[in-house]
């Protein structure tokens, strides 16, 4: 028809490939998030097995951390130890801000930061040593 | 020690609970976008696959505001005659007219408020140059009708034969098909009562007429010829005859020994009687076919149904179109043999339902318009042609065709067909068989057919019926002549046929 | 006790600006659409007044028909995005422009519809379609920033799950003994001048009850305990209260004749266990569940038998019951692979729109006419964007029932617009529930608001860890198993 008929049309096309160039750089910002992603996320930390009279869990054997993490005899938990010196509900090592704490959910036989009783909630740094019934752990940083 | 048995489970460190999310997550998203794959399919599929057929359908709201403005091609018959054409109106709108109430049921109606009906209505889209919705539809280009590519139609139908099938129907309700047998090119087709297609068509007075339409019991807009089913009566006989003779359950010369002495006291077949009135005139004489014909012979029948099984006789009716929509311009109505909801062979209930079937009663129901195609089947040497009204489009727009006549099926052989042409024949010339189709036969010319009488059952008069082909050597026209309530067979479609018939020879010449 | 038990829900708001250049970024593109997307809606619209009017075509400006209105739009918008900035919080970019667009374009067919099919008057104005469309989007977007920059912890709502179950129980009920009926389903409740649906509130309520449920059980879900033929079912205990939550809450919903909740519910319902089991016989056996409710639903209501028959064949009575169906698919087909432009759709025809409800049962069918192919798949790809960025939060969540919470509002989004999708496309019959953020309805645009607020909640990266796990304590303490010794 005339130029006026032929704007309309580049303006119809023109909505569409914009809607199409939105989802264009939408999936381009979801590729990197995968890329990332598929690095792996960074570990917040480990709980190395130090040691273990019953032989289970085994020393040497380590743990990654959630950033919450249970331990305890009860199958529930983050981690699970078969020591009958553990409650079921032992303790729960948190990560919060940039540091660890551990919390001992009064169990029977008490959890230890280096030898040292822990009262209901104290901090836990790299390095620290942990007991937990029989089983000692090491808190180490994480990997990758 | 603890003492409590161990699961592999409690020794795994419990990472793998997250893990565990973690991956049903990834594969519940994998389900979502398959799901929503399936949706994009179902939007190409109406959006692309299935534009053209949506953008042409006549309840289309699109197609309903072009069919406003656009001119819709012209509807004529056979020579040249017009009996559909449109015009502007001092608005610019398009307005429609009708030449002759006898063709409305045909042509039927394209009205702004009822929308289409008849062949207004099937061919919609090309009388109005639809090109359907190209999928790649442009802003400039929505939805050109231009009146260069409207079509027009030119039909098989002569109007003056079809206006003497509505006048000799008269105040009777009923339905006339005429056809020619070696084409499928259909002559007439008339349904009485008629209606006035034009008042339908015009806005002032549309909507009074359709709710008066609409609200007459006598169901003037009902097309009777293919949409009307009705009990065949004796003129289904030669649907039997074709079955007989195909699965070889009988030949022109069989006779029943039981169909002599069970013409005094009637044939009982399971329970149920079946009768005659020709004993009279028959007397004793085994009967043949030919004459069983001739005299309408239902014991006779009765029994070559019986010989022939119910499921055969199914089958062999399916080939003439029993079972299924006939395929033709116009919608039609499905004629059966049976309801088969019964567990015998065919779905019959039991053999005294095949006995009765077989000289049109029972469970049988057809439309005026099968009856006519077994009539030219018959007629054409056992080859069914397939019936159409358009036989060409016309215009200049891209679809403009003719429609050439097409073989339907073989229906039984040629033999067989000759035999029950004259057997045919015998029914209407033959001396006794005048007296059943009186008026039938035309002057000069060889004809053959069968009368038939359906009882309804209780008070009220029978149905008229009769079927024919004239001349018998290379026939030019079939028949079938239905008369709502008419009486005995003879009373009224046997003499509407014969004038009919007449009335074709005087326009078309005698052979 | 804990320190890190006492979590309260809306923690003080605390200004620690940090830039979001992807979500500047994916605003600017929408705000740039919908521009264009109103100045071609405008025209269109003119074009068509002046041809059936005779008049001149030069005189046509390219102006959107409610130019105030689309900027008070992407202003709030950006208002919102200025907060997100000023706030701090590491929540998702996408999920926010996403919606925008949905909105957007939600809003633009509003304004293309015919203005009178929903009028209110506040204040001695009344106001049209596409007004009221942009006030609940102001609504739906306030809800969405005051989610996602104060709500700090997730405690609230895991912790007190039986207690929105009985809420969300309460809710349906008020709607089956108060409801109002509207075309044969009691959906609403009307209170005063206000109505909304309380079955679009109620999927949230379920999701987070179902994420609280399964986060807590999942172990004992997953492990297989009974046996029934060749299925593998979870201890029957802790698989009864959420069936018969389930149960109650479809009963009563179909009982209210709302076959599409009835049908999210229950698909959310299943989605979420597989989630947090990862077995398949589960989802078998709930599938088999719904082919025999299905069945049995169907001999025994009319309702839901008439609607299957209109499914499989519209055009049996494409007069009266399918007309709709049937409209709309004649809609698709005009709008091609490109469609017939925004605004030049068929008008209405004697006063009645083509597609009977085009603004609420079939937003789908306006957009196949006017945008084409093309852009409805964009549109379903935008859903699937906000899918698929739900998904990513929960596979990243810190921990199980942030992750069930996450996935399963991503699912709701999700298989809503699925069942309204299909059944606008004919491939499932067609239900009563909205296409989330495009059509027309005060309590679906603030129900899914409430969706999206929580999910940029879960997406915060720099979030704190869940509260200390204060219930379990309590039960496992009466279930252990002996005391230690000393």
């Amino acid at each position: 028809m005339d130029g006026f008929v032929l704007t309309l049309w580049i303006i119809r096309i023109l909505f569409l490939l914009l809607i199409y160039a939105f989802l264009f750089a939408v999936v381009r910002v979801l590729l990197r998030d995968l890329r990332a992603a598929s690095r792996g996320p960074a570990e917040l930390g480990r709980l190395v097995v130090l040691a273990s009279p019953l032989g289970e869990p085994e020393p040497g054997a380590s743990y990654p951390l959630d950033a919450v993490t249970s331990l305890g005899r009860d199958v529930n938990n983050g981690i699970v130890l078969d020591d009958p010196f553990a409650s079921s509900e032992h303790a729960v090592l948190t990560f919060r801000g940039r540091n660890w704490y551990i919390e001992d959910l009064d169990s029977t036989n008490g959890t230890y930061v280096n030898g040292v009783p822990v009262e209901g909630l104290g901090p836990l740094g790299f390095g620290d040593e942990l007991q937990v019934g029989e089983i000692r752990f090491r808190l180490d940083r994480g990997r990758g | 020690m603890s003492g409590h048995p161990v699961t592999i489970q409690d020794r795994k460190p419990r990472r793998r609970r997250s893990r565990d999310i973690k991956a049903n997550v990834f594969r519940t998203g994998i389900a979502v976008a398959c799901a929503f794959t399936i949706l994009a399919v179902g939007a190409g599929w109406w959006q692309v696959v299935e534009a053209q057929r949506l953008g042409v359908a006549p309840d289309n709201p699109a197609v309903i505001a072009i069919a406003r403005r656009a001119l819709r091609g012209p509807i004529e018959d056979r020579n040249g005659q017009w009996l559909a054409r449109s015009d502007r109106d001092a608005n610019g709108e398009a307005t429609r007219e009708y030449r002759d109430d006898a063709v409305s049921h045909v042509v039927g109606y394209s009205s702004r408020r009822y929308g289409t009906a008849g062949l207004e209505r099937a061919y919609n889209a090309e009388l109005l140059g639809l090109q359907g919705v190209d999928p790649l539809g442009d802003l400039t280009r929505k939805f050109n009708a231009g009146p260069d590519q409207r079509l027009g139609l030119r039909l098989a139908l002569d109007l003056r034969l079809q206006r003497a099938a509505v006048r000799g129907l008269g105040k009777d309700k009923g339905a006339v098909v005429m056809l020619d047998p070696a084409t499928g090119e259909i002559l007439a087709m008339a349904s009485t009562p008629v209606y006035d297609a034009s008042a339908i068509a015009d806005p002032d007075t549309a909507t009074a007429t359709f709710e008066r339409l609409q609200a007459d019991d006598d169901r003037p807009l009902l097309p009777r010829s293919t949409l009307g089913r009705y009990v065949p009566g004796s003129v289904f006989k030669i649907v039997t005859g074709i079955a007989g003779l195909n699965t070889g359950a009988i030949d022109p010369g069989t006779t029943f020994e039981e169909q002599p002495p069970a013409e005094k006291k009637g044939l009982v077949v399971e329970g149920f009687r079946v009768r005659d009135g020709h004993h009279e005139v028959t007397g004793d004489t085994a009967l043949d076919m030919n004459a069983a014909t001739e005299v309408s012979c239902n014991i006779w029948y009765a029994l070559a149904g019986l010989e022939t099984g119910g499921g055969r006789l199914v089958d062999e009716a399916a080939k003439l179109g029993f079972g299924a929509s006939i395929p033709f311009d116009l919608p039609t109505a499905i004629s059966r043999v049976t309801s088969g909801d019964g567990r015998a062979p065919g779905g019959f209930t039991d053999d005294a339902e095949l006995a009765s079937a077989s000289f049109g009663q029972g469970e049988t129901f057809v439309t005026p318009l099968q009856m006519a195609l077994v009539a030219s089947t018959v007629a054409n040497d056992g080859v069914l042609m397939k019936p159409h009204l358009v036989t060409a489009f016309t215009g200049e727009g891209p679809g403009a065709r003719t429609i050439n006549p097409e073989a339907w099926r073989r229906v039984m052989s040629e033999g067989d067909a000759r035999a029950l042409q004259a057997a045919m024949q015998q029914a209407v010339e033959g001396k006794l068989g005048r007296q059943f189709t009186p008026g039938a036969a035309v002057d000069g010319v060889p004809t053959a057919g069968k009368s038939g009488t359906a009882e309804l059952g209780g008070k009220g008069e029978p149905h008229s019926w009769f079927i024919g082909f004239a001349p018998v050597e290379n026939p030019q026209v079939a028949i079938a002549v239905l008369v709502e309530r008419g009486g005995r067979g003879g009373e009224r479609a046997a003499p509407l046929a014969g004038t009919l018939m007449e009335r074709y020879f005087e326009l078309y010449g005698k052979p | 006790m804990s320190a890190l038990a006492q979590a309260r829900p809306l923690a003080g708001f605390r200004l620690h600006p940090r830039p979001r250049q992807t979500e500047l970024l994916l605003l600017a593109i929408v705000a740039a659409t919908l521009l264009v997307g109103g100045m071609s809606l405008g025209a269109t619209q003119q074009l068509r007044a002046v041809t059936r009017s005779g008049g001149e075509l030069a005189a046509i400006d390219f102006l959107p028909p409610d130019t105030q209105g689309l900027l008070v739009y992407l202003v709030a918008l950006f208002a919102v995005h200025i907060a997100f900035v000023l706030a701090g919080r590491r929540t998702d970019q996408v999920l926010l422009p996403a919606v925008a667009m949905l909105g957007g374009l939600g809003l633009l067919l509003m304004q293309r519809l015919p203005q009178d099919l929903v009028t209110q008057s506040f204040a001695g104005t009344e106001y049209g379609l596409g007004q009221l469309q942009l006030g609940w989007l102001l609504i739906a977007l306030t809800v969405i920033a005051v989610l996602a920059i104060g709500v700090r912890s997730d405690a609230w709502l895991r912790t007190y799950k039986y207690t929105w179950a009985a809420v969300g129980i309460a809710l349906l009920l008020l709607v089956f003994v108060f409801g109002s009926d509207v075309n044969g389903a009691r959906l609403s409740l009307s209170i005063g001048p206000l109505s909304g649906q309380p079955s679009e509130l109620l999927k949230v309520i379920l999701v987070v009850f179902l994420a609280g449920y399964l986060s807590e059980n999942r172990a004992l879900l997953a492990e297989e305990n009974t046996r029934i033929g060749p299925l593998k079912l979870p201890p029957l205990p802790y698989l009864a209260p959420m069936v018969a939550m389930w149960a109650i809450a479809l009963g009563i919903v179909v009982v209210q004749r709302d076959l599409g909740a009835a049908l999210l519910f229950f698909a959310v319902f299943l989605a979420l266990l597989y989630v947090a089991t990862g077995r398949p016989s589960y989802v078998i056996g709930g599938l088999i569940l719904f082919v025999a409710g299905a069945f049995v639903l169907y001999n025994l209501f009319g309702h839901v038998q008439a609607r299957v028959d209109i499914w499989l064949d519209p055009w049996a009575d494409p007069q009266d019951a399918g007309f709709q169906v049937v409209q709309a698919l004649y809609a698709f087909g005009r709008g091609g692979i490109l469609g017939v432009g925004l605004g030049a759709g068929l008008p209405t025809i004697g006063g009645r729109l083509p597609v009977p409800a085009v603004h609420t049962d079939y937003p789908l069918a306006a957009i196949g006419e006017e945008l084409g192919l093309i852009g409805l798949l964009a549109v379903l790809g935008l859903y699937l964007v906000v899918v698929s960025r739900g998904l990513r939060i929960a596979a990243a969540a810190h921990d199980d029932f942030r992750s069930l919470l996450a996935a399963g509002l991503a699912l709701v989004v999700g298989v809503q617009a699925f069942i309204i999708a299909g059944g606008n496309l004919k491939l499932i019959p067609l239900t009563g529930i909205t296409l989330p953020f495009i059509s027309y309805g005060g309590s679906s645009l603030l129900a899914n608001a409430l969706v999206v607020g929580l999910l940029l909640v879960l997406s915060d990266h720099g979030a704190e860890p869940p509260a200390a796990p204060r219930d379990r304590r309590r039960r496992f303490r009466r279930s252990r198993l002996g005391k230690a010794r000393a």
